[in-house]
C-alpha cells in the first residue's frame, strides 16, 4: 500500500522532475494542457504525453512583472513558471477560451517563451447546446487534431483516438470507484492523498496510472477499515487549481472528514466519459456539452449549482459543505451568492475559505474551519 | 514659476439631457407597452432595432450611475446581497439594483433604479457579461439568451469565429427577441438606424482629427463624455445634431487657434488604455490637467463602434453586417480588444495621434485587457521608446480607487518623459 501511494506521490512531489524525467527516459513530447476543458484524449492519441498545467510549488517573483496580482492563481502560476524557463521540458502548450483571464496567458507566453507548439481553442459555453456551438467546438477539436498530426508526424486516425478514449474512460472510471470507496467508507484515505491520486493522474501517463489505481483499489479492498469518526464534509469549488494538501490536513486534524467534492483537481476532473463510437471527435464534442457536475466557467442556466450541492449533500448525509473559492475566479465570484442562498434554504451549513497561490494567513483560515466545525455540531 | 496649465472644455452640456431622456424613456417603457431587454456586449443593436423593444446597455447603466454619483451606493446594497467584492464592479452594479427591486430597500436617488427586464440578451464578449445575466435569471427567472463572442487571437480565425457568431444570433437571439417582443425583427429598421448613424460618426471622426493636431483642440475626456450620444441616441436626430455642434466648435477653435489645453496648448500628449472611469473622470482630469498632461487617444474610447467607413447599411444580409464589423472589418473590435490585435492597433493610434506616454488603466474587477497590458507597454517601449505605466482602480467603486497612487504612477509616466526629452 505505501508502496503504490509512494508512486503516486511521485509526480504531484516534483512534477517539473518527474515529467522531464518520463520525456527523458520515453522520447516522447509532452504537451502542457491549460485547464479545465481540453481533451487530453487528443494529444494522447498523437502519441505525446498530455499533462495538465498546475499551481506551482515556489512564490511568484518574476510573473508579477506580467500580470497583475488580481489575477486568478493559475494565471499567475503559470505565466511566473513559464517567464522563469521552468516549463521548457514542456514541448507544446494548448490554451483555451475558459474565462475572461485565461484567454490571454497564451499573450504573455508567446512574447516570452513560445513552446515549439502552440494551439489556443476557442471552446464556447454550453447554454443553449446549439448546434452552430456544437459544430464550431467539433471545428477547434479537428483542428487541434490536425495541428498535432502536423506537429506529431502521425496520422491520428479515429481508432487511435478511441484507444486513447478507452484509456481515458477506464481512468475515470477507477477514479469514481475509488470515490464512490470514500463514500461507502469515510476517511479510508486520507484528503492529502486523494488529492494526490488525482493530480498524479494529470501528470503520468493515463496507462501507469491506471495499473496503480487497479492495485490501490484491490488493496483497499483487501485491508480493513476502521470507520473514521467525524462530521462528514463536502467540498466544493476550487476551479483549475488544487488546495493546498495544508489545508485539507486543518480540516481533517480539526475532526471532520472529506466524504466527497465537486473541485477541479477531484470529481470535476473525471466525471464525464466520452463515447466510444465511429465518430471520436463527435463523442468528445458531445462532452463537452454534459452539463454536470455544474461549471460555472462554462455557463449553464438550466442546471443550478446551489440546488446539485444540495441533492449531493443529502444523499452523502454530509453535515457541511466547505466552499473553496480560487480567489480572484469570476465564475465562481459571481455563482457563489445564489449557492449560499440554496445551501441556506435547505439548512445546510457552509463555510467559504478562500484559496490562492500561496495561502497567505493558516491561522485565519483554522478559525473559519474551527467554527464552521462547532456550527455543524462538534468541539 | 511654471506655466499655470488649465483645460479648455468644450462645452457637453448637451450630454446630460440626452442621456436623462434615455434612462427616462426605458423606466417608461413598460407603460407604453413595450418589453425591455438588458444587453451586454454589442450586440444590443438587435434589441435596440425592434419596435417594441426597449434596450438597456450595461456599460452605459454603470457610466450613468457612476455619473450620477450613484455607484456606491448601489454596490452597497450588492454586497449586503451577498456580491463579492472582487466580482466585477459592473456584474454587482446590476444585482445590486436588482437586490434594490427585489428586498424594496430606499435609494437616494430613484432615477438608478429600472424597471424588471423582459430578456437578458449576453453577448459573450467578457465571459464576465454572461454571469451577471446568470445570476439574474437564477433570481428572477428571465430569459436568458447568450451569445458568445469570442476575442479574436490571430488574424486568421476572424472569419471562422464571425460565421459561427452570425450563426449564434440568427438561431438563438433573433428568434427570443421575436417571441419576447411579438414582433418580427425588422431589417429595414436596423439598416435606417445604421445610415443615420453612419452620417453621425462620420461626422464625430472629423471631430477626432482635431486631437491629431499639435497641440490639440480638445481631449478625450470631452470625447470620452461624448460617446453617450452614440450608444443612447443611437440613429436619432438628437445624436447628430450634437455631433454637429461638436464639429462648429472645433473648428471654431481652429479658426480662432484656441488649444484645449491653456495658454499654449498641452505639454504631454498621452494614451489612455482601457475603461474610462466613470465615477472619477474629474479626480482624473484634476489629477492631469495642471501638468498640461491630457488624454489624446484611447483603445476603448476608438472602438466604441466600429469606424463609419466600415458600415454598409445596404448589404445583403444585415444582420450580419454587424457581426462582420465586430469581426472582419478592418477596425474590427473583437481583434482588437484581445492582446494581439490590440497591439497593432495601439501601435496605430500612437502613430496617428503624436503620443509622448502610455497610461494603461487596468480595472482590478474587470480582467478584459489587464492581462496583456505589461507585455504591450514593454513592448512598445522597446520598439518606439514610447514610455508606459500601468494604473490599478476600477470604473465605478471607489474603494478600488487610490488617488495618490494613481497620481504618483501619473507623474512618474510624465517625469520619465521629461528625462527622455532632455
Amino acid at each position: 500500500m505505501e508502496e503504490i501511494m509512494k508512486q503516486f506521490v511521485e509526480y504531484p512531489s516534483d512534477p517539473y522532475t518527474s515529467i522531464a524525467k518520463w520525456k527523458e527516459n520515453h522520447k516522447k513530447k509532452v504537451i502542457g494542457v491549460f485547464p479545465m476543458w481540453i481533451p487530453e484524449e487528443i494529444i494522447h492519441a498523437a502519441g505525446m504525453l498530455p499533462v495538465v498545467m498546475w499551481r506551482s510549488n515556489e512564490a511568484i517573483t518574476w510573473g508579477y512583472k506580467h500580470v497583475p496580482p488580481y489575477n486568478c492563481p493559475i494565471n499567475k502560476s503559470v505565466v511566473d513558471d513559464v517567464v522563469k524557463g521552468k516549463l521548457k521540458f514542456m514541448d507544446g502548450m494548448v490554451f483555451l477560451r475558459q474565462c475572461l483571464q485565461s484567454q490571454e496567458v497564451p499573450f504573455i507566453v508567446e512574447n516570452n517563451r513560445p513552446p515549439a507548439f502552440e494551439e489556443y481553442l476557442y471552446l464556447p459555453p454550453i447554454y443553449h447546446g446549439d448546434k452552430a456551438s456544437k459544430d464550431f467546438t467539433r471545428d477547434e477539436f479537428e483542428k487541434l487534431r490536425k495541428r498535432l498530426e502536423e506537429f506529431g508526424g502521425e496520422e491520428i486516425t479515429d481508432e487511435k483516438l478511441n484507444e486513447s478514449i478507452n484509456i481515458y474512460n477506464k481512468n475515470r472510471s477507477l477514479l469514481r470507484k475509488l470515490y464512490d470507496l470514500r463514500k461507502q467508507k469515510p476517511g479510508i484515505l486520507r484528503g492529502r492523498d486523494v488529492l494526490r491520486i488525482v493530480w498524479s493522474s494529470m501528470l503520468m501517463p493515463k496507462e501507469e496510472h491506471n495499473k496503480l489505481l487497479e492495485s490501490l483499489l484491490s488493496e483497499l479492498e483487501k485491508n480493513g477499515y476502521e470507520p473514521t469518526k467525524g462530521k462528514k464534509v463536502f467540498l466544493s469549488g476550487c476551479l483549475c487549481i488544487h488546495p493546498q494538501l495544508e489545508l485539507l490536513d486543518m480540516i481533517e486534524d480539526l475532526g471532520m472528514v472529506i466524504v466527497d467534492d465537486d473541485i477541479y483537481v477531484g470529481y470535476r476532473y473525471f466525471a464525464n466519459d466520452a463515447e466510444i463510437t465511429d465518430d471520436p471527435i463527435g463523442a468528445l464534442m458531445e462532452r463537452h456539452f454534459i452539463k454536470t457536475p455544474v461549471d460555472p466557467a462554462r455557463g449553464e442556466i438550466e442546471v443550478n449549482w446551489g440546488k446539485e450541492l444540495v441533492g449531493k449533500v443529502k444523499k452523502l448525509h454530509a453535515d457541511g459543505i466547505i466552499t473553496l473559492l480560487t480567489k480572484y475566479c469570476p465564475p465562481h465570484l459571481c455563482y457563489y451568492p445564489d449557492i449560499k442562498v440554496e445551501l441556506a434554504d435547505a439548512g445546510i451549513p457552509e463555510v467559504l475559505i478562500e484559496v490562492e497561490h500561496e495561502i497567505i494567513s493558516l491561522e485565519g483560515i483554522k478559525t473559519r474551519l474551527q467554527s464552521f466545525k462547532e456550527m455543524i455540531g462538534g468541539f | 514659476m511654471g506655466i499655470e496649465y488649465k483645460l479648455n472644455r468644450l462645452d457637453t452640456s448637451g450630454v446630460g439631457p440626452l442621456v436623462d431622456r434615455h434612462w427616462r424613456e426605458l423606466r417608461e417603457a413598460k407603460e407604453k407597452g413595450q418589453k425591455i431587454a438588458w444587453s451586454s456586449g454589442p450586440l444590443f443593436i438587435y434589441a435596440y432595432a425592434t419596435p417594441n423593444m426597449a434596450s438597456h446597455f450595461m456599460a452605459g447603466y454603470a457610466a450613468y450611475c457612476g455619473g450620477r454619483g450613484m455607484a456606491d451606493e448601489v454596490l452597497e446594497a450588492a454586497e449586503r446581497y451577498g456580491e463579492l467584492r472582487d466580482t466585477c464592479s459592473y456584474h454587482r452594479l446590476h444585482t445590486g439594483m436588482m437586490a434594490i427591486i427585489r428586498k424594496g430597500w430606499p435609494i437616494s436617488d430613484e432615477r438608478v433604479v429600472l424597471p424588471i427586464p423582459d430578456l437578458l440578451i449576453a453577448g459573450r464578449f467578457c465571459t464576465e457579461m454572461s454571469h451577471y445575466m446568470e445570476g439574474i435569471h437564477r433570481r428572477f427567472g428571465i430569459r436568458a439568451v447568450t451569445i458568445e463572442l469570442p476575442v479574436c487571437r490571430k488574424n486568421e480565425d476572424r472569419p471562422r469565429v464571425e460565421k459561427y457568431v452570425t450563426a449564434q444570433v440568427k438561431d438563438i437571439l433573433i428568434p427570443a427577441i421575436e417571441e419576447v417582443s411579438g414582433s418580427k425583427f425588422n431589417e429595414e429598421n436596423m439598416r435606417e438606424i445604421f445610415r443615420k448613424w453612419k452620417e453621425t460618426c462620420i461626422i464625430r471622426n472629423k471631430c477626432w482629427e482635431f486631437l491629431k493636431r499639435k497641440p490639440a483642440l480638445w481631449t478625450m475626456w470631452d470625447y470620452g463624455v461624448s460617446i453617450a450620444p452614440i450608444f443612447y441616441a443611437m440613429g436619432k436626430p438628437e445624436s447628430h445634431e450634437y455631433y454637429v455642434n461638436l464639429l462648429a466648435q472645433l473648428e471654431e477653435r481652429a479658426a480662432k487657434n484656441i488649444p484645449a489645453v491653456h495658454p499654449d496648448g498641452e505639454k504631454y500628449r498621452l494614451y489612455w488604455d482601457g475603461w474610462l472611469p466613470w465615477a472619477f473622470l474629474g479626480k482624473f482630469i484634476r489629477m492631469m490637467g495642471p501638468h498640461g498632461a491630457i488624454p489624446v487617444t484611447g483603445r476603448y474610447p476608438w472602438e466604441f463602434f466600429p469606424h463609419p467607413e466600415d458600415i454598409n447599411p445596404e448589404a445583403d444580409d444585415i444582420v450580419h453586417e454587424w457581426i462582420r464589423l465586430l469581426y472582419t472589418s478592418p477596425n474590427a473590435l473583437a481583434y482588437h480588444d484581445g492582446p494581439w490585435g490590440g497591439e497593432e492597433h495601439v501601435e496605430k493610434l500612437l502613430q496617428d495621434y503624436s503620443v509622448d506616454g502610455m497610461l494603461f488603466f487596468s480595472s482590478k474587477t474587470c480582467r478584459l485587457w489587464n492581462l496583456g497590458q505589461q507585455e504591450i507597454i514593454a513592448n512598445i517601449e522597446r520598439k518606439y521608446g514610447i514610455p508606459g505605466v500601468v494604473i490599478d482602480g476600477d470604473m465605478i467603486d471607489s474603494t478600488m480607487v487610490s488617488e495618490d497612487q494613481i497620481r504618483t504612477r501619473i507623474e512618474a509616466l510624465l517625469e520619465t518623459i521629461d528625462a527622455r526629452r532632455r
